[in-house]
């Protein structure tokens, strides 16, 4: 037990790498560990996970992954409900491997299907009502857990002028976030959100960039705390992705392309700030689609070139995937529609 | 060296020196200074992922106790002042510890750090003696030793011992969570007492913290690793103000936010205060410019409020700048 702990614990943490004479990233073999590790750690102290007890999630991303790690590891019984659209047969694999109980939900329509499996979930917990949900869009856990990052960022570099990062359940930019700038109250915080996500006010629709956005506002994205929001397309997005590899042998996921995109311009029009720049996930997941030339070459608008900088919106709407938006957001509460608001 | 018993090594633990007639003791002289209260005080993650409860301490080292120990060869320890228990507590169990345990002594503590306030003046008395002790028999002990037996004779301490070093302290348990590799930065602090009447340290309850400042801990203790390796003071000054604000939820100190205020209008990197005592201090960068200026208008300031029981010290200040 305390040997994995150990290997897990380690694994958990990023790497830095400097971008930019002022721009450092985190880089993150799997974010989703810190979050999983946390809010099982809690829920385990306080008697809602038993030993060797029941956890269910509806995810098709990473923090799927790191469930399922750590039940590995712990012995817990994992059951993860996903979408016929959603999951890719590597990360079905892996996932299986690690011994988790797979449910996928029927989605012909290709949406997701977040309302049908939320419904499948609630079926499980009333069946099996000693089953620990995670819940990490509204689990303020989730948030907490990133005490961790924002204690690695502290130690290695500091006062930070300005942080970056991709938004989905809004845990790790808002945790991360608020814990710095608890100590740094000029703390900028910009987010990284793609078209047609509801998170800012995008009217919800297909996405084809995964792994940030959301169809659904998530408890634990506080907009108060977020200064600037920038909307990146899935083409952008992959064309980062590939540059950070090509020049830095970082290899990446796509929401990692997309973060850093924003915070090298933002790196560039501010030279005398301290950026950090939150990447989440390693690129194996993404070898067949993102890193792969010829399913590229398949995508609807690619090759796309890269804009130097994104267009300001004054008026907050979506935009075609190969498009790159930002807004002023300037720290409004979320019950604000920005569509009404122009921007000063 | 002759062993009268073989036995007495392992009784006597680490007791290797002592073969119980005291002919080798002589009078020997410990000394220690006081401290201002805490950059830091929560709870931390130890090694093995359990919470301790830790702090960095401020030395202050123009108050001192000074401990003088005479050895004797019979009865027990005659501590003056003789309220000083803990003191003799901590004279015997060294005595034990370097395999002297028949042999008693006098001792003598003088010491002007207050009593009450947070200055740490018991843990210094208990530190002074214990070196005291190690003096008379000719040992410099080693730190962790010196800790362990001030723990055992006091229940808990702090981290006066690490004097000169900036140390991540669990002073329940006597040892270090995290060395942060070096001295604190240059530092003037004006120390401000705001209650007069004292309270015993010893017996506060311990704060209980909610989940979030236990994440707040673990940044603040970042921040403070990466302040001493750069020998930044403003970044010291943040993770004291943050600590300081988490304390005033627990042991909250009268016109905390009013010197908070001041500190902040008139230059200070920030503040800090004793966690179980009556003390906050405005941290200032001693190496900053025009510096000098600033204080005193900080001092005026405070006077004006009728904040009038003010101290100046320097840390790690070479030459009499407060002069």
């Amino acid at each position: 037990m305390k040997i994995q702990r150990d290997f897990l614990t380690a694994y958990e943490l990023p790497r830095p790498a400097r971008l930019a004479s002022n721009l450092y990233a985190a880089c993150f073999p799997l974010m989703k560990l810190l979050p999983a590790r946390y809010i099982l750690e809690r829920a385990k102290a306080d008697g809602k996970l038993l030993r060797c007890g029941k956890v269910a999630e509806t995810t098709s991303g990473t923090l799927g992954l790191a469930l399922a790690m750590l039940s590995a590891t712990e012995g817990f019984k994992l059951t993860l409900i996903s979408a016929t659209s959603l999951m890719d047969e590597p990360l079905m694999s892996r996932l299986r491997n690690l011994g988790t109980h797979i449910e996928i939900i029927e989605d012909p329509v290709g949406s997701g299907a977040q309302r049908e499996r939320l419904t499948r979930l609630q079926a499980i917990l009333e069946e099996q009502p000693d089953t620990f949900w995670p819940r990490q869009y509204d689990n303020p856990d989730n948030r907490l857990a990133y005490g961790k990052l924002a204690e690695w960022i502290t130690r290695a570099f500091g006062q930070v002028d300005c942080l970056v990062g991709c938004v989905g359940s809004g845990g790790s930019l808002c945790g991360t976030g608020e814990f710095l700038r608890d100590l740094f109250p000029d703390l900028i915080l910009i987010a990284v959100d793609t078209h047609h996500s509801v998170l800012f006010g995008h009217e919800p629709g297909p996405r084809l960039l995964r792994g940030l956005g959301n169809s659904l506002l998530p408890a634990n994205l506080h907009h108060d705390l977020i200064d600037e929001v920038h909307w990146v397309g899935a083409l952008p997005a992959f064309a980062s992705t590939l540059q950070l590899y090509r020049e830095h042998a970082l290899f990446m996921g796509p929401t990692s392309g997309a973060a850093t995109l924003v915070a090298n311009w933002y790196a560039r029009a501010h030279p005398d700030a301290k950026i950090v720049v939150i990447l989440p996930d390693e690129g194996h997941r993404y070898q067949h689609t993102i890193h792969d030339r010829a399913w590229l070459a398949q995508q609807e608008g690619w090759p796309v070139r890269l804009p130097d900088a994104p267009v300001t919106l004054e008026r907050i709407t979506e935009r075609s995937e190969s498009e790159w938006t930002r807004f002023a957001w300037a720290r409004m509460p979320r019950k604000t529609d920005r569509r009404d608001i122009d921007s000063s | 060296m002759i062993w009268k018993n073989p036995a007495a090594l392992s009784e006597a633990g680490s007791g290797v020196l002592g073969i119980g007639d005291g002919s080798r003791l002589q009078v020997g002289v410990g000394r220690a200074m006081g401290h201002h209260g805490e950059l830091l005080q929560g709870v931390f993650e130890g090694e093995d992922g359990r919470l301790l409860r830790g702090l960095v301490t401020l030395p202050l080292d123009r108050q001192q106790s000074l401990a003088t120990f005479w050895p004797r060869d019979q009865g027990e320890i005659r501590a003056r002042p003789p309220d000083r228990k803990k003191a003799a507590r901590a004279a015997a169990l060294t005595l034990a510890h370097l395999g002297f345990s028949r042999m008693a002594g006098d001792l003598t503590i003088e010491s002007d750090i207050p009593v009450g306030h947070g200055y740490g003046s018991s843990t210094a008395d208990v530190i002074a003696t214990i070196q005291a002790v190690g003096s008379a028999a000719g040992v410099a002990l080693r730190r962790s030793t010196i800790c362990r037996l001030a723990i055992t004779a006091e229940g808990a301490s702090d981290a006066i011992a690490h004097h000169d070093q900036a140390v991540l302290f669990a002073h329940r348990e006597g040892k270090i969570i995290e060395h942060f590799g070096g001295e604190l930065p240059p530092l003037i602090v004006i120390g401000i007492q705001t209650d007069f009447s004292p309270v015993d340290t010893l017996t506060l309850p311990p704060a209980h913290y909610d989940h979030q400042e236990i994440e707040q801990f673990r940044v603040l203790r970042g921040l403070l690793y990466r302040a001493v390796r750069q020998q930044d003071p403003v970044l010291i000054g943040r993770v004291a103000s943050m600590s300081a604000h988490i304390s005033q939820r627990h042991l909250p100190k009268p016109r905390f936010d009013q010197v908070a205020q001041l500190a902040n209008t008139y230059g200070a990197c920030g503040v800090q205060v004793a966690h179980s005592g009556t003390l906050i201090g405005a941290l200032f960068d001693a190496d900053q410019r025009g510096i000098g200026t600033h204080i005193a208008r900080f001092v005026r300031a405070l006077e004006r409020n009728s904040l009038h029981r003010i101290t100046a010290f320097t840390v790690n200040v070479d030459g009499g700048i407060l002069s």
